[in-house]
């Protein structure tokens, strides 16, 4: 259960993540396909993401001397990792359902004042997280999955506004 | 103490300096002919001001010969645009604009205008307002013609690609926007005023002054303390381009205050009651990001302020 939820916490990020990279690339009215789009790619790379981790996992598990301690071992450390995480998205969530105000003051302060310092924090909060999930762990073997997904999480929206910002650069290119 | 950080970081940011974008492009004044930029003089402009994080950016910029690449340029300042039009988007501007015109062209109409009514955007970019209004509104089938004009050729040519790629109803012209060919009945822009310096403002405003011209809406940053930092912040994070980062913070250290708008519209514009709508969030001494200085030709502000209703509380005192 413990690690469902994370993934789809992952999913979630890499739906906003594919969002954000996205914006302020397409100067059109009408977005909603184009963020559409973004938000598919993001649910993506968070399943490719979701997959080597997995990968990871099972390598682990196949490769340890300690299988029957550390399935517990992860278990703890993935719960640790959700009191860093839950309130995070709640509050992301939250900041978004906000824009579903008709007032444009909250809206765009709904942006300035949450979105905004929630996505500066996003980095650390994603590292904090994953230390505090491992912290406790005393198995290496739950410490390296933790980092793979700590490094996947990050890379996600590397990887994403890299693919982005080469398609704006080739559009921009055939217009001048 | 990281709070101090983007104090710091700001200090090189003076109002008396030009912003990149206004100096990285030159076009004759009569002609609107392109004419090359020479790198060095826009890097002893910066220079002058100590600041480096203006050079660092035009030093980036490609050139030939010590001029800098027209090609590179363009395609900068598209890509500064398409990403300042984000900044339009999650501060809802296109909703805001529509707000206040529809109630101005409401005006004009019970004042017993008819006919189209021709509606400028000034100094429009890539025209996104004008798209906005285009798409989300029903402004143009209303027999009001939504225009921009831009001295830029490359932006005005996107923005008409843009337009003609969503089939909007709109157009956009190379050329003055004070001119007998663009003249408006009403006449807006958006973060546009602060780069008219001194008396460059007063004589912007008083070009308004046209036969056909009812009103002006020109919203700009709402200067206060904690704007530049704000600005700053929001751009940290949401700005990819060297040059949206610097120009945009630089804007809101130059923005006028409303009382110096006000001062200035009242004396360009005598026969045009102006005053700045929409400086405060419900009424409390809480800034907003953009104020809007207003101009109504006289007889138009008592019906205007009836259709504002109970938005009143959000107009200035209009002299």
């Amino acid at each position: 259960m413990t690690l469902l939820i994370l993934y789809l916490l992952a999913s979630l990020d890499g739906l906003l993540c594919g969002c954000r990279t996205a914006m302020g690339r397409c100067p059109l009215i009408r977005l909603r396909p184009y963020y559409v789009a973004a938000l598919l790619r993001g649910f993506l790379a968070a399943q490719v993401a979701s997959l080597i981790a997995i990968i990871a996992l099972v390598l682990v598990f196949l490769l340890t001397a300690h299988r029957g301690e550390l399935r517990g071992d992860l278990e703890i450390a993935a719960r640790r990792m959700l009191w860093i995480f839950l309130p995070y998205a709640a509050t992301v969530l939250s900041s978004l359902a906000l824009r579903l105000l008709s007032s444009t003051d909250i809206r765009s302060a709904s942006s300035v004042f949450l979105l905004g310092p929630l996505t500066a924090i996003r980095p650390v909060l994603m590292t904090a997280g994953v230390l505090f999930g491992i912290y406790s762990a005393r198995l290496w073997e739950t410490r390296l999955p933790g980092l793979i997904v700590l490094a996947l999480m990050l890379a996600v929206e590397l990887v994403l506004n890299r693919l982005c910002s080469r398609r704006q650069s080739l559009q921009i290119q055939t217009l001048v | 103490m990281p709070v101090l950080l983007p104090f710091r970081r700001l200090a090189h940011l003076t109002e008396d300096q030009p912003e990149i974008t206004d100096l990285i492009v030159s076009h004759d004044p009569g002609t609107l002919e392109r004419l090359p930029v020479r790198k060095e003089s826009v890097l002893d402009t910066f220079g002058s001001f100590q600041n480096r994080q203006a050079m660092a950016a035009v030093r980036a910029i490609p050139d030939h010969n010590g001029f800098l690449d027209r090609v590179a340029v363009d395609r900068l300042l598209l890509t500064v645009h398409w990403e300042m039009q984000r900044l339009a988007e999650e501060f809802f501007h296109g909703h805001r604009v529509s707000e206040l015109l529809g109630t101005v062209i409401s005006a004009l109409r019970a004042q017993g205008f008819q006919g189209p009514v021709r509606v400028v955007d000034v100094g429009c970019g890539i025209g996104y307002v004008i798209r906005w209004l285009a798409a989300r509104t029903t402004l143009p089938s209303q027999e009001i013609e939504l225009a921009g004009v831009d001295l830029n050729s490359t932006l005005i040519r996107e923005a008409a690609r843009l337009a003609a790629a969503e089939n909007l109803p709109c157009r956009f012209l190379h050329g003055d926007a004070f001119s007998s060919a663009h003249a408006a009945h009403i006449y807006l822009s958006t973060g546009f005023v602060h780069h008219f310096r001194a008396g460059a403002l007063d004589q912007l405003l008083g070009r308004h002054d046209l036969p056909d011209t009812a009103a002006f809406l020109h919203y700009d940053f709402r200067p206060w303390r904690l704007a530049p930092h704000g600005s700053w912040f929001f751009h940290a994070l949401r700005m990819r381009t060297a040059i949206a980062r610097h120009d945009d913070v630089l804007s809101t250290v130059r923005a006028y205050s409303g009382d110096s708008l006000i001062r200035a519209s009242r004396t360009a514009l005598p026969s045009f009651s102006s005053g700045i709508y929409g400086a405060n969030i419900w009424g409390t001494p809480l800034p907003r990001v953009f104020h809007t200085l207003l101009g109504l030709r006289r007889n138009l502000l008592p019906v205007f302020r009836n259709f504002l209703g109970v938005r009143a509380g959000g107009l200035g005192e209009m002299l």
